[in-house]
Parts: structure tokens; sequence; C-alpha cells
């Protein structure tokens, strides 16, 4: 991570590059009421040093409102996967920008908020309606000035239309179920860089550009956390080392009482810098340990320093040692079952930072500098993380390797894995899809990569459009034991072909569960299901990539015979069923 | 001064220094276009910390315009 390059870079940078069929594949479309030159170029360049393939749209000035209402657009025939629409204040307000209390009463500044609001809104559910892509617009930018001065701040004055305009926004779309439109807060960009940096009037007057050039590239940058989170590529887990990381000083060094943590100035910024750990941890991301030093000498400050906020029950996985980091990352990886690619790793030292680099490309390795007092800002302006919808999965994800490392002592412990499996209680939990599951079912086929034997990629929206049609099957199962719960980790989507067969779309768990017998379990629902409705056979495919060997020999092991591209499995026959796990089915 | 001038167009129009003179133009230069005209400004801005007034930005119709503009900003172009 690196500063910011300048727009003159990326405009030089776009001319140069060109799809590399790498996989990852992303169509956005730029929708906009001012001049957005640069945009897209600089989002095609992201996009590429990201390893994505990126292809824009750039509908003409102000047009946006025909691309969206008009079906026979260029909009439509682009089919993005994803829309800006950048809207600004000055736009939206007209005349009323200038001066809202001249030319009207209380009740016409209500009635404006009213309008407004509604065209924005109208906007959004058309398009809601005709597109498969997510929209994400920009709410509207709170001015610095109003020509009441002081007075400002009155009911329904100039920044309070434009709040309430927002707040309904907000609330329609990004609060609620919709699963498409999303609510950019232009206002987090501007207070993050200022108004009188990001407007530039003399480019304002020149070329009606409300963003200036400077600073395109960073508010690009804040739309890429929707391509991340739209792909599927943010970052699960974050490694840390400890001396001068997370706290400050070398503790085999300097000693329990003279690390800086608290108290301090540089103690200030490493407690600062746990405290944005801790909530990223709470609500999701996963934290581990890569650390070079003397086991006992960590604990005692990890479960005994005051001002420790990360205790041990924060960290899913913690290798303090002397082995070589790059080692221990891969041994991170392989006992979290997460791939490298979904892995940040914060180390102050240069050389360590220069050697995974090296080692692990796939690793994100932040440039950490050796000032403690910026950690906070590096991790605050990281859009990796960024996801569209936070489920309950995401909350409870580290108590859920908590329960991992527990299993596996147990695990250890029995000598035998069938008597293992018989002692866990493994209890699955058959559900049909419904609104509360599908963000997540969405999830899991976005992010299950290893045991996926399909690798089809659906958002929340094709989710739920299979979910409601009478062709398709789509359920979910949530796994627990006597460790505790895993939450909805596994996901099958049948297409019922016709009378005679069915075939299975999507059939994937994740890896933290696999092998112990669920897989089975929710290959025989399909089977016991087909068989109920009299259909002869169940037919499926497993279409290799790079990462989905472990469900390579799923079919055959199940019985399943190869006919061309599929694997059948006649209803006549019947499947193994592991009968150490309990089943619920719930309707 | 000249030198940091061509740089700075260089690097904007992503050109070589050697092909730009007081002549070179939107006229002459395929790179040079009205968009990238404002990153050149507002680069050049930053770089010899000086503010162009808008008409002056308005008036400069190539490179040699943006020289005049240094000498009246007290701004050593040679």
């Amino acid at each position: 991570m690196k500063n910011e390059e300048n727009l003159a870079y990326f405009l030089n940078e776009a001319k140069t590059i060109k799809p590399r069929e790498l996989g990852k594949k992303i169509r956005i479309a730029f929708l906009a009421s001012s001049t957005i030159n640069g945009f897209e170029e600089t989002m095609r360049v992201k996009c590429f040093q990201k390893g994505i393939d990126c292809i824009t749209y750039v509908a003409d000035y102000n047009q946006y409102n025909q691309e969206i209402l008009n079906q026979d657009s260029e909009l439509y025939k682009f089919k993005p996967d994803i829309t800006f629409l950048i809207l600004d204040t000055r736009h939206i307000l007209g005349e009323h920008f200038f001066s809202l209390y001249s030319t009207s009463s209380l009740n016409d500044r209500k009635e404006i908020v009213y309008t407004k609001h509604k065209e924005i809104q109208n906007i959004c559910r058309k398009f809601d309606d005709n597109f498969d892509s997510k929209l994400v617009v920009t709410s509207l930018q709170i001015p610095n000035y109003s020509p009441y001065g002081i007075f400002e701040g009155e009911n329904y004055g100039l920044k309070d239309i434009i709040y309430k305009i927002n707040y309904e926004l907000f609330n329609e779309f990004q609060q609620s179920v919709s699963q498409k439109v999303f609510i950019y807060d232009f206002n987090e960009f501007v207070s993050k860089f200022g108004e009188n940096n990001i407007f530039n009037y003399k480019q304002f007057f020149s070329g009606d550009i409300k963003i200036s050039t400077e600073y395109i590239p960073k508010f690009v940058n804040e739309l890429m956390g929707y391509v991340y989170a739209i792909l599927g590529i943010t970052k699960k887990c974050i490694v840390l080392d400890l001396d001068n990381t997370l706290w400050g000083g070398v503790i085999g060094e300097e000693g329990f009482d003279n690390i800086k943590l608290g108290d301090n100035p540089v103690g200030r910024s490493f407690v600062e810098f746990q405290k944005r750990l801790f909530a990223l941890n709470k609500r999701g991301i996963i934290l581990a340990i890569n650390s070079k030093n003397n086991l006992d000498d960590a604990l005692e400050v990890i479960q005994n320093h005051p001002n420790m906020i990360l205790k041990e029950e924060n960290f899913a996985c913690v290798k303090i040692n002397w082995d070589d980091k790059v080692v221990n990352l891969q041994k991170i990886a392989k006992e979290l079952n997460i791939g490298l690619d979904s892995m940040v790793f914060f180390d102050d030292d240069p050389i360590n930072q220069e050697y995974v680099k090296e080692s692990l490309p796939g690793v994100l390795v932040v440039d950490l500098p050796k000032d403690s007092s910026q950690y906070s800002q590096i991790i605050t302006e990281m859009k990796e993380f960024d996801i569209l919808k936070i489920t309950e999965e995401d909350t409870k994800r580290t108590d859920m390797y908590l329960g991992q490392k527990k299993r596996k002592e147990f695990e250890n412990k029995v000598a035998d894995f069938n008597e293992f499996l018989k002692q866990m209680n493994i209890e699955v939990n058959v559900q049909k899809a419904n609104s509360f599951s599908i963000p997540r079912i969405s999830q899991l086929t976005l992010k299950t990569n290893q045991f996926n034997l399909t690798t089809r990629r659906y958002q929340e929206e094709e989710v739920s459009k299979f979910s409601s049609s009478d062709d398709k099957i789509v359920e979910c199962v949530q796994v627990s034991d006597k460790f505790g719960d895993n939450g909805i980790t596994g996901t099958y989507i049948v297409e019922k072909k016709n009378n005679e067969e069915w075939i299975i779309d999507t059939f994937l768990l994740s890896c933290r569960i696999m092998g112990r017998g669920v897989e089975e379990i929710m290959m025989n629902q399909i089977i016991e299901k087909a068989k109920s409705s009299g259909i002869k056979k169940v037919k499926g495919e497993f279409i290799p990539t790079a990462k989905n060997k472990p469900a390579e020999n799923f079919y055959e092991k199940l019985g399943f015979k190869k006919e061309n591209e599929f694997w059948v499995f006649n209803t006549d026959d019947t499947l193994k069923k592991p009968e150490y796990i309990k089943v619920i089915e719930n309707e | 001064m000249s030198e940091k001038l061509y740089q700075i167009i260089s690097k904007v129009f992503n050109v070589d220094s050697n092909k730009i003179n007081d002549e070179t133009s939107p006229e002459n230069l395929d790179e040079w276009d009205s968009f990238n005209f404002y990153v050149l400004l507002d680069e050049i801005e930053n770089e010899f910390e000086i503010k162009f007034d808008l008409d002056e930005t308005l008036e400069i119709k190539n490179v040699g315009d943006i020289k005049k503009i240094f000498v009246k900003h007290g701004v050593r172009s040679e």
C-alpha cells in the first residue's frame, strides 16, 4: 500500500492496460450529474492492479435519468455488474442551493425535501426493478456554507433539508432489505479531505468538474470497496506482529513494565490501534498473531497487561515462536482454512514486510511506517474489509474459529476419527432459503473456493430469484456440535430440469466443516427429495478450479456414475448416510 | 525552470520531454486534451506553488503561454 498516485498517472496507465483474462471480471457503469472524466480510467487501473479485469461504461454528461428510465439505453445494453450514480447537491437543488430562504416558505422547503427525495428514490426504484446490477448512489454533500451564517440550523434550513433528503435515502435503501441499491455516504469523503480541497472553483467553472482532479483517485478509492465486496475478494483475516505493532518496544528486551501501551503518547497510539482491530474483529475480521518471541513473555502481556485491548479470545490463531514468518503465515492459513489471498499482514519491520511480499504475493502486506501514530489512520483507510452486508456469521466468526481450535484438540485426543465424529454430537439443520439466510447463501457462493463443486458466484438478488422460482430448490444447512454453532455453512441449488431428472447447479460447504459427513447429509437431502418427487436421476457437474481439489472425488465417493460431463445418481440406489449426525428439517 | 516545467508536461501527457517546446499545443500534441489540461494546471500550481487566475488559464494556447504567466507571477522559467 503506497501513497495514492496522482490522476495523470492513472490517465496514462489506463491507455496501456489490456484485459488479462484473470478470472475476476467486473463491468462498471458510471452515471453522473457533473463531469466525471478520469473516474473510469482510475477505476480500470486500480482494478487491474488488484488482478481484476474491469470493463467500464460512462454515460454522457447528465444523462442518468434517460439511461435508467429508457429501456433501450446504452446502459441497459452494457449490462453492468455495478453502477455508480454520482449526484451532487448543486445539481439536485438547483437555484435553491443559493437562495433557499428568499424564494420559499417553510412549507415550500418541506416540499423541496419531499420532491427531491422522491426524484432520487424513483430513479433508484426503477433501477432496482429493471437492472440486475447493483446501484451505488452518492448521498448529497452538506455544504460548509449557508447565507444564514450562524443562524443556519433552523428547521428546514439549507443544511437541514439536505440532511433530511439523505436521511430518507439511507433509511429506504441502506438500512432496508434492498439488495441492490446502496447509498454511499459522500459526506464521509468530504469530511476526510475537506470541501475546500475536493471542490475547486476554477475547475468547476471551466468544466463542471465537481470533484477536483487532484482528489479523483482518492474518491475512486472509496468506491473500490464496493468492487471488492461484489467480487467477494475482501480480506478475512489480519495477521499481526507483536513488538512495535501491537505495543511499543520489544517485550523480550524491555520487559512487561517498560513496553509502551497506554499512559504515554506512543502507548496511546498502540491502544487506539488495538481498539480499531477489536472493532473489526467484532464485526467478523479474524485476527491472528505471527511474532518472533518467547511465548511466555508475550502471553504474559496479552493476558495480564492492564491496557491490552485485544485478549487471547480475540485471536483465532496464535503463532508466537522463533520460526520463519512465512512458514507461520502458511500454517495460519492452513489452520484457519483460508486462502493466503484473504490475509492482511501487519508488521513494523520493513525486512519482514519485503520478505512476505516476495514469498507470498497473495498476502496483502501493509507498508507499516516506523511511526506508530499512523497505524490507526492506515487501518481505517483500508477498503479491503468492505462487505455489502454483515451477516450473523460474520459477527460470530472468531467464536467459531475458537470452537474449531477446541475441535482440533479434541480430535487429537480421540484416537479414532469415527469415534471422534460420534462424540462430536453434530447437528445439521436444513432450511429453505429465506430472507434471513439469502444474504449468507450469496456470501457463501461468493467466498467458498475449496469444497465447491461448480464455483458459481451468485449475488443476493439472484439467490432470491432462484428461491422464489418453482423450478429450483435453494436450501442451506446450519451446523452445530458440542463446541458451538458454526452458523450457515453449506448450501445447494438444484434445478428441477424435468420430470425425469434434477441437476445440481451449486453445492458447497465451508471448508471449516468439510470432512465430517455434513456434505453426505446434504446430498442425501437432495436425493431423498428427488426420490419422493418421482425423479429418476440426479445429475451434477464438477467444474475444476485452481482451488476446489478437495471436492474433486466427491461424486465418485458417493456412488455417482460418470456420464459425459455429468455425474449421475440413480434414485433407486441408496446413498450412504452418516448415522452419527442428527438432521433437523425446517420448512 | 523550463526543465521542471517540461518534466511536468512530459509526465502528465506521457510524452518525451524532447518533444516539448514553446510551440507545443493541443493542435500539435495529440496527448493534450481538454481534460488532462486541468490536471496539468493543477500539477503546475502545486509544483511551482503558484495559483493561476481563471482568465489566465483560458489564455493558455501553448507551452509558451504558460511561461508568460510564470513571468507575470515572478516564476523564473529560464
